[in-house]
């Protein structure tokens, strides 16, 4: 570690024990991207974009740490040229860095066959709201010593905590990809989507847009060409692959682009259509499904009722519904706890979460 | 395991070899996986592992109670714990040096309790009064308790036992209880043997090999039958008569293959014993050296429905023997198809005397055998143990019968009798 | 706003005024006859689980049926003050389930039903005692199985694997049970039912489910559990390879993981673990090898028929001596078998063992194992290395008699020697079985105070008084300092430049 990097992290360190004795709070920002996800930001911003670069990179123990504050791009970039990659395929919405990814928890089309963000992260250090320099986890696959606290940091929001490094798994990428579309109309492509989903093949992305339902097999040749003459449909030219998948994960597809609130609903894989008003998009095998709903009610309705969440993802100005789904008391009296426990001043991104806390 | 054994037993030949059998156990819990009762009943004390720790701290000297022999006796014997451990712990004999201490050690059972395995082990392994009781069982059938009439099923006559023509002999195990309850199950193996060049031929009174009165913990009066059975065939077998001794009952062929160690404090028995169990085969490994030949003289029907059969392996077989897919081959040689049984290493329950002591455990792991036996739509059951066969026989409307029967179905001239 | 460490932070507590009869009477009311046990007879068989040098008999042990009755005792042990053990069938390798002299042993194995099995969402709810295989046997029907397969997988519950986030044979390529487990419910020390995720792939709040997974019995007891079902690979084949040194063969997993593969299995075997296998198993492995390497491929026939091609190459490469693809089912499941029962087969060499579980970045493993050879010679006992090699989680079977004087200590000492290297070099103290008791105090090593204070609030956020399995998995501050281990990672110590907080 530098000399810049100490002081960062020792001005850090001043500026986080600061607001604590003041009862301030702080704003953890990186590229911003995500700035529209969650509650709105309170408190002075903590730029995390000076902790940057590659720490280490193992291809052969398929292992990268980074710091947090560096772009995601950059980091992609690295591993492409040992053509490895972050399976999850998180989105960037902008200049992402890999702290926002970490603490936005979100993860691409193959999120349904290689996991999340959390399922990658193999360690991480961070500052506590105490200024305290804590690690967990490491650069092993496998490690259970301790909790798991590297996993709980996924999707906090950074509500826990101001992340510098962090270790991830990363894979091969596969060999071969291969996209096709298939027309089917909402219903026939939840049937399809859940009945690929018991085969064995190689699906790594599904959506289902318009009239059409796109599936990417990934694989070894033999594999993707066996499961693209199976599944029949038109195959998608590299160009126009990899344009679609792009525009799917960075919603920057027309689907995206209408001026409607934009409902994240993360559902049980059920065969059925939910059944709301405004156009859908479905991801991951039917289990992610993003609307188009003025009614925020009704769509926390139906997601509930399926067992599943709502997350208002993108509201309109001006929108007072709260963004995430209420927790069940006993969850929420537990979440609480954890705050104080990593927070007890609850220093960082107040609010972003819930607006109570 | 670490184990220091009282005083009492540890320069016993029981302490040493249940020290040298305990130092084996690792402790790992995968025989819990395949216990019987422990599936049943979730609990540590009702496992091989609790078993073994209940038994080892009776031999290390602590106060035993009735809690201890409850446990011990709601063992099965049927050693799928052995089939399981990778240590190669010898579970059966440490349960059977864990009964008899126990024995000792506990408190006396009840009187009530006495009498009744004191009447099974008395009857049931005369074979005569047996029979006698057997027959009269069947007409009282209506006024007895349930788990006694489980056992009861209707009788196959005995059919037609060819003349011993051929130069190579055998004699066959007649038994205690399988005269009375299977009066065809000889005759057909003296059928298909004599249709691939092996006469078999019966002692009249040949009687229990010990297994029912060994495993009620009468250690003792087992050996006792098991020497009676050895002195009636020795001479038999010295006169040259018959090459080999046959077991068509697999709990009958896993208890005599265990007289050497039976007899381990008797030397001269030992060496009778060793000489004898040298030449005695389960009627399956016999069978399965001519499976060729009889293939090419069964004659199976042309119904492929009729040809279905679950098989069920007694533990005797694939877990004291360890003869597995041996019978599972020979039926599917001779044209039947045997469907797939979910769990084939869990006992059905019969065990021995262990029905009518255990009544509620068998009669759970019974059921629970019977609808895996039955999941597939079978036309029948094949089994391999008298016991188990009486004990499933009482519950299905399906023929329940040993493989040895299924086979002998497809002989040429079976109508004939 | 306060920000105080819970008392057992400090130091262990000690749970001496727990008051018997009060709690036998209370537990009485609440459970079936012979589901309390009492008596000392009865007791002492639970007094370990597959860690059986480490043993602590308990005061009662308790044997719920039902969800309500798991809530009434934790209710109970709650306004008693009583530290309750939760077990399920006792298979932990690092004392996860050990019994507190004090408490309660809450022995979950009577929860055995598999409540549904949805082929469409492809999950299985289950209770928390039914056995890891039993959940792949109920999904056969439907083309489906539970990916993680600890080796114990026919006799440990999926209760005790999610508390000790268990991985297996094939978690390189399907992930240990934190990836693969969907939902939890579980039950606080206060009685109230908490769940943590949901049938969808994600939902709001914190990630309480990747706490709950490893977290060893300290946050919650588990009632119920979903997990998610994979389609049955159509064809898996296993490849069995010969080396001439162990190094080599560490070398080749390199490669092979460097050629873009990700095998279905990658495993390790030392000389003697091969040899003391065999003689259970007859898997055919060769003996005269210093290591073999299992890598399994799985797939489409044509995808295996490519990627066997690809390792077969990169093994011969690598200078395996010999090579041999499984020509059938049956020859696969023979190799794995070998080594599946590895541990236990360490009992036909030696009446006890220790099973180490350190993981190392794979390119340390030459190091290590020259390490573990020198320390063989330095305790005078005799180890045998099986290696999940695919992801660095190395099984040293140290063998020892514990009858024999000095033995288990000497065993012990071997044993934190291999856990403190493993930290010095880059891993961890244990990659699946969990710290339990028995890596307690290489805690210390592998995190500093500031860490184990985190995992002190932690574990208050769930569990204020500190009752549920406590004395595990999370050291005391005072045992750390007793203990006089400084934590190092690495081979360095973190930000050296920086003040100790």
């Amino acid at each position: 570690m530098g000399a810049v990097t100490e002081e960062l992290l020792a001005a850090w360190q001043a500026q986080i024990r600061d607001a604590a004795a003041r009862g301030d709070c702080v704003e953890i920002r990186g590229g911003g991207s995500k700035a529209f996800l969650g509650e709105p930001a309170r408190g002075a911003v903590l730029d995390t974009r000076a902790w940057r670069g590659v720490v280490s990179y193992e291809p052969t123990e398929l292992v990268i740490t980074v710091r947090a504050g560096t772009p995601l791009a950059e980091v992609e970039a690295v591993l492409a040229e040992r053509n490895q990659m972050l399976a999850f395929e998180p989105p960037h919405f902008g200049n992402a860095t890999v702290g926002g990814m970490v603490a936005a928890g979100l993860s691409g089309p193959r999120r349904a066959s290689a996991g999340a963000v959390r399922d990658h992260v193999l360690g991480i250090s961070l500052l506590d709201g105490r200024g305290e320099l804590l690690r967990f986890g490491g650069q092993v696959m496998k490690n259970v010593a301790g909790y798991d606290v590297s996993r709980l940091m996924c999707g906090a929001m950074g509500c826990l905590g101001l992340l510098l490094d962090v270790s991830l798994k990363v894979l091969p990428r596969p060999a071969l990809e291969r996209t096709v579309r298939l027309s089917m109309t909402l219903s026939e492509a939840l049937q399809a989507m859940n009945r690929w989903g018991g085969e064995p093949l190689p699906i790594s992305a599904t959506c289902w847009v318009g009239d059409s339902v796109y599936v990417r097999l990934s694989g070894a040749h033999a594999a993707v060409d066996a499961a693209v003459a199976r599944l029949k449909g038109d195959v998608l030219d590299d160009a126009a692959q990899a344009g679609f998948w792009l525009a799917i994960r960075e919603q920057t597809h027309p689907f995206f682009s209408r001026h409607a609130p934009l409902w994240r609903l993360s559902v049980p894989s059920v065969e059925e259509p939910i059944g709301l008003p405004g156009e859908v998009l479905l991801e991951w095998g039917g289990a992610l499904r993003w609307v188009l709903c003025e009614d925020g009610a009704l769509a926390r309705e139906r997601a509930s009722k399926e067992h599943g969440s709502a997350m208002l993802f993108r509201a309109l100005h001006g929108s007072s519904l709260q963004r995430f789904d209420a927790l069940s008391p006993a969850s929420r009296a537990i979440h609480q706890r954890l705050k104080q426990a990593f927070d007890p001043a609850r220093v960082f991104n107040r609010g972003r979460m819930y607006p109570d806390w | 395991m670490q184990t220091q054994l009282a005083d009492f037993v540890r320069d016993t030949p029981d302490g040493a070899e249940a020290e040298a059998i305990l130092r084996k156990c690792v402790h790992c819990g995968f025989c819990t996986a395949t216990c019987p009762t422990y599936q049943l009943l979730g609990d540590e004390l009702d496992g091989p592992r609790g078993r073994i720790y209940l038994i080892k701290q009776m031999l290390e000297g602590a106060a035993v109670s009735e809690r201890t022999q409850l446990h011990l006796d709601r063992c099965l014997s049927c050693r799928a714990c052995e089939t399981t451990c990778p240590s190669g712990v010898e579970y059966g004999r440490l349960l059977d040096i864990g009964r008899k201490w126990a024995e000792d050690l506990a408190p006396p059972r009840s009187a009530l309790a006495q009498a009744r395995r004191w009447a099974l082990a008395n009857l049931v392994a005369r074979p005569a009064l047996f029979a006698a009781a057997y027959l009269v069982g069947r007409r009282l059938a209506p006024m007895l308790p349930g788990s006694l009439v489980g056992k009861i099923v209707p009788a196959t006559p005995r059919g037609h036992w060819p003349a011993p023509r051929h130069a190579r002999k055998c004699m066959v195990l007649r038994g205690c209880a399988q005269p009375a309850m299977l009066p065809d199950l000889n005759a057909a193996a003296a059928r298909l043997l004599d249709r691939v060049g092996v006469s078999l031929i019966e002692l009249r009174n040949d009687g229990c090999c010990g297994a029912l009165r060994y495993h009620l913990n009468d250690q003792d009066g087992g050996r006792g039958d098991a020497a009676r059975l050895l002195s009636a065939w020795l001479p038999v077998l010295e006169r040259g008569e018959v090459e080999g001794i046959v077991v068509t009952a697999s709990g009958c062929s896993s208890f005599i293959g265990e007289y050497s160690h039976l007899f381990r404090d008797d030397a001269p028995m030992q060496e009778t014993a060793a000489k004898v169990v040298g030449v005695v085969r389960d009627v399956s490994e016999l069978i399965a050296q001519y499976s060729s030949e009889l293939a090419a003289v069964l004659r199976p029907p042309s119904s492929q429905r009729a040809m279905r059969l679950a098989f069920q392996s007694p533990c005797s077989l694939q877990h004291s023997l360890r003869i597995q897919g041996v019978v599972e081959r020979l039926l599917k040689t001779a044209g039947y198809e045997l469907v797939p049984v979910a769990d084939a290493h869990l006992c059905c329950g019969s065990a021995g005397a262990y029905s009518v002591l255990q009544p509620e455990i068998s009669a759970q792991l019974r059921d629970n055998k019977l609808a895996a036996l039955t999941a597939a739509d079978p036309v029948g059951i094949a089994s391999a143990n008298v016991g188990c066969i009486a004990h499933l026989g009482g519950r299905t409307r399906l023929p329940v019968r040993h493989w040895v029967e299924w086979l002998a179905d497809l002989l040429p001239d079976h109508s004939a009798g | 706003m306060t920000d105080s460490l819970p008392g057992f932070a400090l130091q262990d507590q000690a749970f001496e005024v727990v008051d018997r009869v009060a709690l036998i009477e209370a537990l009485s009311q609440i459970l079936r006859e012979g589901c309390l046990l009492t008596e000392l007879e009865d007791l002492r068989p639970w007094e370990c689980d597959g860690l059986a040098a480490m043993r602590e008999t308990p005061s009662l042990v308790a044997l719920p049926e039902t969800e309500a009755q798991v809530i009434a005792v934790l209710r109970v042990c709650s306004r008693l003050g009583v530290p309750v053990v939760a077990r399920g069938a006792g298979t932990s390798l690092s004392g996860g389930a050990m019994p507190h002299r004090h408490g309660v042993l809450l022995a979950m194995a009577k929860f055995r039903q598999i409540l549904r099995v949805d082929p469409v969402a492809r999950i299985a709810v289950v209770q928390p005692g039914v056995r890891n295989k039993a959940i792949s046997e109920a999904a056969l029907q439907h083309g489906l199985y539970y990916a993680p397969d600890p080796s114990s997988q026919i006799a440990c519950t999926i209760g005790g694997n999610v508390a000790e986030n268990a991985g297996g044979v094939h978690c390189l390529k399907y992930g240990l049970t934190v990836h693969n487990v969907m939902r939890v419910r579980g039950i606080t020390i206060d009685g109230e039912v908490l769940e943590c995720g949901s049938h969808a792939l994600d939902g709001p709040g914190f990630d309480l489910l990747a706490l709950v997974n490893g977290s060893e019995g300290m946050l919650l007891v588990i009632t119920e559990v979903s997990v998610r079902l994979l389609p049955i690979p159509q064809q898996a084949r296993c490849v069995l390879a010969a080396f001439g040194s162990v190094v080599q063969a560490g070398e080749a997993v390199a490669a092979i993981i460097a050629e873009g593969i990700i095998p279905a299995g990658l495993e390790m075997m030392d000389q003697p673990a091969t040899a003391a296998v065999e003689a259970f198993v007859h898997a055919g492995y060769p003996l005269d090898a210093a290591a073999i390497l299992l890598v399994e491929c799985d797939g489409s026939p044509e995808e295996v028929a490519e990627e066997l091609a690809r390792v077969q190459s990169v093994l011969e490469r690598a200078g395996a001596a010999a090579v041999r693809v499984s020509r059938n089912e049956e020859e696969r499941l023979r190799f794995w078998a070998g080594r599946k029962a590895a541990f236990p087969a360490a009992g036909r060499l030696a009446p006890d063992y220790y099973c180490m579980d350190g993981t190392i970045p794979r390119r340390r493993l030459g190091e290590m194992l020259t390490a573990i050879a020198e320390m063989e010679r330095k305790y005078a006992l005799r180890c045998m290395n099986v290696f999940h090699a695919g992801d660095g989680n190395l099984h040293p079977l140290i063998l020892f008699d514990s009858a024999a004087p000095g033995e288990q200590a000497r065993a012990e000492a071997f044993g934190t020697e291999i856990l403190e290297r493993s930290v010095a070099l880059g891993g961890s103290i244990t990659g699946e079985h969990g710290v339990g008791v028995e890596k307690i105090a290489q805690m210390c090593v592998q995190f500093g105070d500031a860490e184990i204070r985190m995992f002190h609030r932690i574990k208050a956020a769930f569990d204020r008084s500190g009752l549920l399995n406590p004395g595990k998995a999370i050291p005391s501050l005072r045992r750390c300092a007793e203990g006089g281990r400084m934590h190092v990672t690495g081979g360095r110590l973190p930000y050296p430049e920086l003040e100790r907080f």
